[in-house]
């Protein structure tokens, strides 16, 4: 989320509204947000149901126990509600392509 | 009977070739797994529509209902969708 906070500026200046979303409830995302310097919302989606109806739930194995949690995932969605863009799992970590891919088409217009 | 060392060197050669790409492959398999590629392929794909979604946001006086939909016509949206609070990255 730090990557994202860091090239705020340039994604706001594209008119584009950055959301993060993990399934953890909003109360620790406040205080990850606060920690982080994070300013864009970060939503809970806490009970995984976002998550799952997007195809990014999995089953981690964290020291033999089972969890369900999120792949990592960035999806760019233009304002008709289209995805344009997505990455994920360890190609989400850089979100430079994504940031590219919003910024660009804003330049050329 | 002078054959028989030569026979056990088939064998060898014959149990190896057997046993060999099963290992290989499993080797091989798990290198594909570890660079920076999709694990898996995804659901939704570019071009279909983004589900939508109402959440709730914590600004630390209020939790906040946050839709997809709140931003059609309006804004685009980066989406990012991460493992665990408090995780890195």
């Amino acid at each position: 989320m730090k990557a994202f906070q860091s090239n705020l500026s340039k994604l706001e200046g594209a008119d584009t509204q950055v959301l993060g979303v993990s399934m953890d409830s909003p109360f620790s995302n406040f205080a990850f947000a606060q920690q982080n310097g994070v300013t864009f919302p970060l939503l809970g989606d806490f009970g995984g149901k976002v998550t799952r109806e997007y195809g990014l739930a999995k089953n981690y194995d964290i020291e033999g126990v089972s969890l369900e949690s999120a792949r990592r995932a960035t999806f760019l969605i233009d304002k008709s509600g289209k995805i344009t863009h997505e990455q994920v799992d360890n190609e989400a970590v850089d979100p430079t392509k994504t940031v590219d891919a919003c910024v660009r088409p804003k330049m050329k217009s | 009977m002078c054959n028989k060392p030569l026979q056990w060197v088939m064998m060898f050669l014959l149990a190896c070739s057997l046993l060999a790409p099963p290992v290989s492959q499993s080797a091989w398999a798990a290198d594909k797994k570890s660079p920076a590629k999709a694990e898996a392929p995804m659901k939704l794909k570019v071009g279909d529509m983004a589900p939508n979604f109402t959440l709730l946001a914590f600004d630390g006086h209020d939790l906040k209902k946050v839709s997809l939909s709140d931003f059609r016509g309006k804004k685009d949206v980066v989406l990012a969708f991460y493992v665990f609070a408090f995780t890195g990255g």
